[in-house]
């Protein structure tokens, strides 16, 4: 036997190192490794992003007659401009959002639930790192493409502030998307077919979450019930924070979020602790 | 747990044994290791992979000599069971429907049930460094067993400890003592090369980088996968991805490999490629091996031991030297002529299944009568073209014991 495998096969050769920081190490790679995966096909990443192109052109020819009709250069403080750039925000985070819902019920379905239990991570932290490293670069190519095209229709964006403000708001919007794909999946220990759940969620983030229309342009009564619900702080929050990057706006969406996840993630938790421990596997 | 080893009754036996032992003679390593007895009865003998880093100096002396503690069990001093189940049952709920939409409406109304026992009362051992057999066919609950011991499903009663833990409630610290490969179901990443599963599998199983990239060098060695590497997995053969699947599990210097179906859908010479590695694997790291298979070469070849489980039982436990001896004694010989046979073409012993023109099926065992014979009486009938002879299928060997259970 070779130095090389002597050093490698004694127990001294395999260290673990089980630090707080290897912990969070694990997911780092998930996430990591996510991203590479995620650049294997280039082409149908950019392909993803060119929708955006196509929802940027309908809602421009959109909110050009619309803004036109009620001879108004602002309607409830937003300009044309301010409503395009919102509806990129909304826009990019919307369609770089992972449904992991999906992705969990078809391990439920099919029974591949039982080969990610068996390493040593969290089930949950998986799918959110897994996730993660997908939707980062879908959001660049998103926000890149979707810029472009916007810059060209209605002027330049909205400063510095506003990215930077947005950027972070939208890390908690995955998050707390996640919860609820999450919660959606998980669900599927319980009914299998989730199907009706997720058509339901995405209904919600659509109306009352502010990817058609933002918000402010809803009636008070509606307005107000949207804001008093989680699915404007996926979208909304960080979309309006884009075009109008105040710090008391910036502590609001934050706060929501907070809340909301606090909420919605600890019913996820409670869920997964129950649902994995009336664990029916699939496919025998 | 307690109850699992007979010393763990007996501390005052186990002091009196472990202190005799001359490594054993250091105070703090010794109130160390006699608290993880106790602690995790049967013994939990950490090899250095859980221990190295966290414990410090003194955890590193306990490191030494708990290897030591490991051999001097494996020298037979004590049996030591890697995995040890009794008892073990499982019954899952499934919904029952009627056909058609009243069924439909009915299961509504009134939803049925119907308890399906998949696992009965097995009780089994496997010793740390075994090669075990596990097999039995679709539905024997071989998989839902498999499933209990990693952990992943709760049992519906009984017991089981493996390396120490019980899989359902500490399933997390399990993961990283077992590694699993499941055949029909790929941990590596489909579009990336093996090489970055094997990065992030040293990362989730806790790894330091330096040990690592030497665990990765090592393997790919072993595993003559070095120029496989770097190719993306969905470019591999199927024996490549199984050997970088198995040397993947391995990464974490596992005690306990579960291995589901390893060689389904490989070639004749990728199977054996994969048997050879698994057996050096065992040989060079002590590694147990649990082993599913519907292939009896792969048993044959790898395990001295087999179970089998039918309908949730074990229907057969002994050495596959013993289950060959006993039951692979049936032969069917299908043979050919270049000239026409006579009509009444028989052998003595041999039970004629069927006699054509030019060829014959038959069927012999060769406990009541001998190959040589035979062979000499087919030559001796005319000029052979051609000769097949089959043994029963792992399937009608285990028809074969199963019937027999029941009779």
């Amino acid at each position: 036997m070779s130095n090389r495998e002597a050093s490698v096969l004694s127990p001294e050769g395999c260290v673990r190192n089980p630090s707080a920081a290897a912990v969070a190490g694990k997911y780092w790679a998930i996430f990591r490794t996510q991203l590479v995966n995620s650049l294997a096909y280039p082409i149908d990443l950019l392909g993803r992003s060119l929708l955006i192109v196509l929802f940027m052109w309908i809602f421009m020819n959109l909110w050009q007659v619309t803004y036109g009709a009620t001879g108004a250069r602002s309607i409830a403080g937003l300009t044309l401009a301010d409503t395009m750039w919102y509806l990129m925000m909304a826009e990019a985070v919307m369609l770089s959002k992972r449904d992991l819902s999906e992705t969990i019920t078809e391990q439920v379905k099919d029974g591949s639930v039982a080969y990610l239990l068996n390493k040593p991570f969290n089930f949950i932290l998986y799918h959110f790192a897994a996730g993660l490293g997908d939707s980062v670069l879908a959001f660049g190519g998103n926000l890149i493409i979707g810029a472009a095209v916007v810059w060209l229709m209605v002027g330049p964006p909205p400063g510095l502030t506003g990215w930077i403000f947005a950027g972070a708001a939208v890390g908690l919007s995955w998050l707390l998307d996640f919860c609820f794909s999450a919660l959606i999946g998980l669900s599927a220990f319980v009914v299998e077919e989730t199907n009706a759940f997720r058509w339901i969620y995405q209904k919600f983030l659509l109306l009352l979450g502010g990817v058609l229309i933002p918000l402010d342009f809803f009636p008070a009564w509606l307005q107000t019930v949207s804001l008093n619900l989680p699915f404007a702080w996926i979208i909304y929050g960080p979309a309006r924070l884009f075009v109008d990057p105040s710090l008391a706006r910036l502590g609001q969406v934050f706060l929501q979020q907070g809340i909301w996840l606090t909420v919605v993630g600890g019913i996820v938790w409670v869920m997964y602790r129950r649902a994995a421990a009336r664990l029916v596997i699939n496919g025998g | 747990m307690g109850a699992g080893h007979p010393l763990c009754r007996r501390p005052d036996k186990l002091l009196s044994i472990v202190a005799n032992q001359r490594p054993f003679r250091e105070t703090t390593a010794l109130t160390v290791l006699i608290s993880n007895f106790l602690a995790l009865c049967p013994v939990r003998v950490d090899n250095g992979l859980t221990t190295g880093s966290r414990l410090g100096h003194g955890a590193l002396q306990f490191g030494s000599i708990s290897s030591q503690c490991a051999n001097f069990y494996r020298n037979g001093c004590l049996a030591m069971n890697a995995i040890s189940v009794r008892n073990l049952r499982k019954t899952f709920q499934t919904k029952r429907k009627a056909a058609g939409l009243s069924g439909s409406l009915r299961a509504l109304w009134r939803p049925a049930f119907q308890d399906i026992e998949a696992v009965r009362g097995i009780s089994f051992e496997m010793e740390e460094g075994e090669l075990l057999g596990f097999i039995g066919p679709n539905g024997a609950g071989k998989s839902t067993t498999i499933k209990i011991l990693t952990g992943i499903l709760h049992p519906s009663s009984g017991e089981a400890a493996v390396l120490g833990y019980v899989p359902w409630r500490q399933r997390q610290a399990l993961a990283f003592q077992i590694g699993s490969v499941f055949g029909q179901r790929p941990q590596l990443w489909y579009h990336l090369p093996a090489v970055d599963t094997f990065y992030l599998f040293g990362k989730i199983y806790e790894l330091d980088d330096g040990s690592l990239k030497r665990r990765i060098s090592f393997l790919a060695e072993a595993f003559e996968i070095e120029e496989l590497l770097e190719t993306p997995v969905r470019k591999l053969s199927l024996g490549q991805r199984m050997r970088c699947e198995v040397a993947a599990s391995l990464l974490h210097k596992p005690r306990v490999l579960l291995l589901d179906e390893p060689s389904i859908g490989l070639d004749v010479v990728a199977k054996q490629r994969l048997r050879m590695t698994i057996q050096r694997m065992n040989e060079l790291e002590g590694v147990g091996v649990l082993l599913t298979s519907h292939d009896a070469g792969d048993i044959e070849t790898l395990c001295r031991r087999v179970i089998i489980v039918n309908h949730g039982e074990i229907v057969y436990r002994d050495k596959v030297s013993t289950l060959k001896r006993r039951y692979l004694t049936v032969k069917t010989v299908d043979v050919r002529y270049n000239e026409q046979l006579a009509p009444d073409f028989s052998l003595p012993g041999v039970e004629m299944l069927k006699v054509g023109r030019y060829g014959a099926k038959m069927r012999f065992d060769t406990r009541k009568t001998p190959v040589e014979p035979v062979i000499s009486g087919l030559a001796a009938a005319g000029s052979l073209a051609d000769v097949t002879v089959s043994e029963p299928s792992l399937e009608d060997v285990i028809s074969a014991i199963y019937a027999r259970t029941e009779a």
